[in-house]
């Protein structure tokens, strides 16, 4: 994964991870999957970096290959007292299905010892529209779980978040309780979600402000018209004021994304010219040709 | 299968105080206290931490700050140097998005 030897020293594995983490930065990187391969640069990191958990990863030996079930030894827990912070904190809600199960939570080891289970985090993208009305979503979570044979499998379960009327870009929602169980009798972790939109055809979002584009007919925007606009809570009626261009912002107070305050929606005018495709066209364009005096580019 | 319809929390209605924001991103209180007080968290804080209160934008920032801070051994400063970077890199790109300009 990081592209060094199984005997590379720790000062080789800290610069392979380093040169990797900057090229697959989920922010700036240009590489398809930069996201999925941080993950896996960031696992495999935290494995070779710890000398407990390099020594277990090499104890499985070569025989492992990503997607077989993984069975732990029957000696797993015994020489692998991890001293858990580290790894059971940090990143670890960002750690796949192979890490997780290697030193996901081993289940009530030590008797007596109790611990708030972690938080986990997450990213879901929603539709606009979600954010004007409120929405149920389903939302699938991957978690390691012991089957009847005691061998710890990933299930997969899902949870119908009830997401609030009026969230935004970049806002996190909190699930209570949803995240790791706890050991012993601490309580269960929180889940996390970050809210991300999907993108509209139609509607651009940018905080609450919401922006949408609005044609008009070249004569709707000379002589003022009103004209219908669909917005994302509704069709209205706009008025658009006489001689207007375009890439006139028209404001609706209020219509953008719901809460106190509101955000506002933005209908930005694109005049767009009817075709001079029959000679009846033709003429009306060579009319205005004649008869206005006219020169676009003196007016800027 | 029918799962219950669970009830999520706002943050921002709902602020979290500097325990969560620590618990949330696995790192200690000392750890958010010294950021807030490098300035690359929560500015404009008073000087009680007991009342601080943190939003989203706050805890998404805190967990790029530990990460990159754990990835590259960066210090507070640059570590806020590079998220204020990103969050502008964000920012303009939005402003394409809106533009009808794609950043891609």
């Amino acid at each position: 994964m990081l592209g060094v030897a199984r005997d590379a020293t720790a000062e080789e594995i800290k610069k392979a991870f380093r040169r990797l983490a900057r090229k697959y930065h989920p922010d700036v990187s240009k590489e398809a999957n930069a996201e999925a391969r941080m993950k896996e640069v960031n696992e495999a990191h935290a494995v070779l970096s710890d000398p407990e958990k390099r020594a277990a990863y090499d104890q499985l030996g070569k025989g492992f290959r990503a997607g077989q079930d993984f069975r732990p030894p029957p000696d797993w827990d015994a020489g692998f007292e991890f001293s858990g912070r580290d790894f059971s904190g940090g990143q670890a809600a960002d750690f796949s299905d192979f890490f997780s199960e290697l030193f996901g939570r081993q289940g009530g080891r030590a008797a007596g010892f109790h611990a708030r289970g972690e938080d986990h985090h997450a990213k879901i993208l929603i539709d606009l529209e979600d954010a004007y009305q409120g929405a149920t979503r389903l939302v699938t979570l991957r978690t390691p779980k012991a089957d009847e044979h005691g061998r710890v499998v990933m299930a997969e379960h899902g949870l119908n978040v009830r997401i609030p009327k009026g969230v935004h870009e970049g806002q996190v929602l909190r699930l209570t309780g949803q995240g790791s169980p706890g050991m012993g009798e601490g309580s269960a972790g929180d889940l996390y979600l970050e809210i991300h939109f999907k993108p509209h055809p139609r509607y651009r979002v940018e905080g609450r402000d919401v922006y949408a584009t609005l044609r008009v007919a070249p004569w709707e925007a000379a002589l003022g018209a009103s004209v219908k606009a669909t917005l994302p809570d509704g069709n209205v009626e706009v008025r658009v004021p006489e001689g207007s261009q375009t890439g006139r912002n028209l404001r609706l107070k209020g219509r953008g994304i719901p809460g106190a305050p509101p955000g506002d929606l933005y209908l930005v005018l694109e005049v767009v010219l009817p075709p001079a495709d029959s000679p009846r066209a033709r003429a009306l364009y060579q009319t205005m040709a004649s008869d206005l005096a006219f020169d676009p580019r003196e007016s800027r | 299968m029918t799962t219950e319809e669970l009830t999520a929390a706002l943050l921002d209605e709902v602020r979290i105080g500097l325990e969560e924001l620590a618990a949330s991103c696995t790192v200690s209180r000392e750890w958010v206290i010294e950021h807030v007080q490098a300035g690359v968290l929560l500015e404009r804080a008073g000087p009680d931490p007991g009342v601080w209160s943190f939003t989203s934008h706050d805890l998404i920032r805190a967990r790029h700050l530990y990460a990159l801070e754990h990835q590259f051994d960066a210090n507070p400063e640059l570590a806020g140097l590079v998220v204020d970077l990103v969050e502008e890199l964000e920012r303009l790109r939005a402003r394409l998005k809106r533009a009808g300009l794609s950043s891609d």
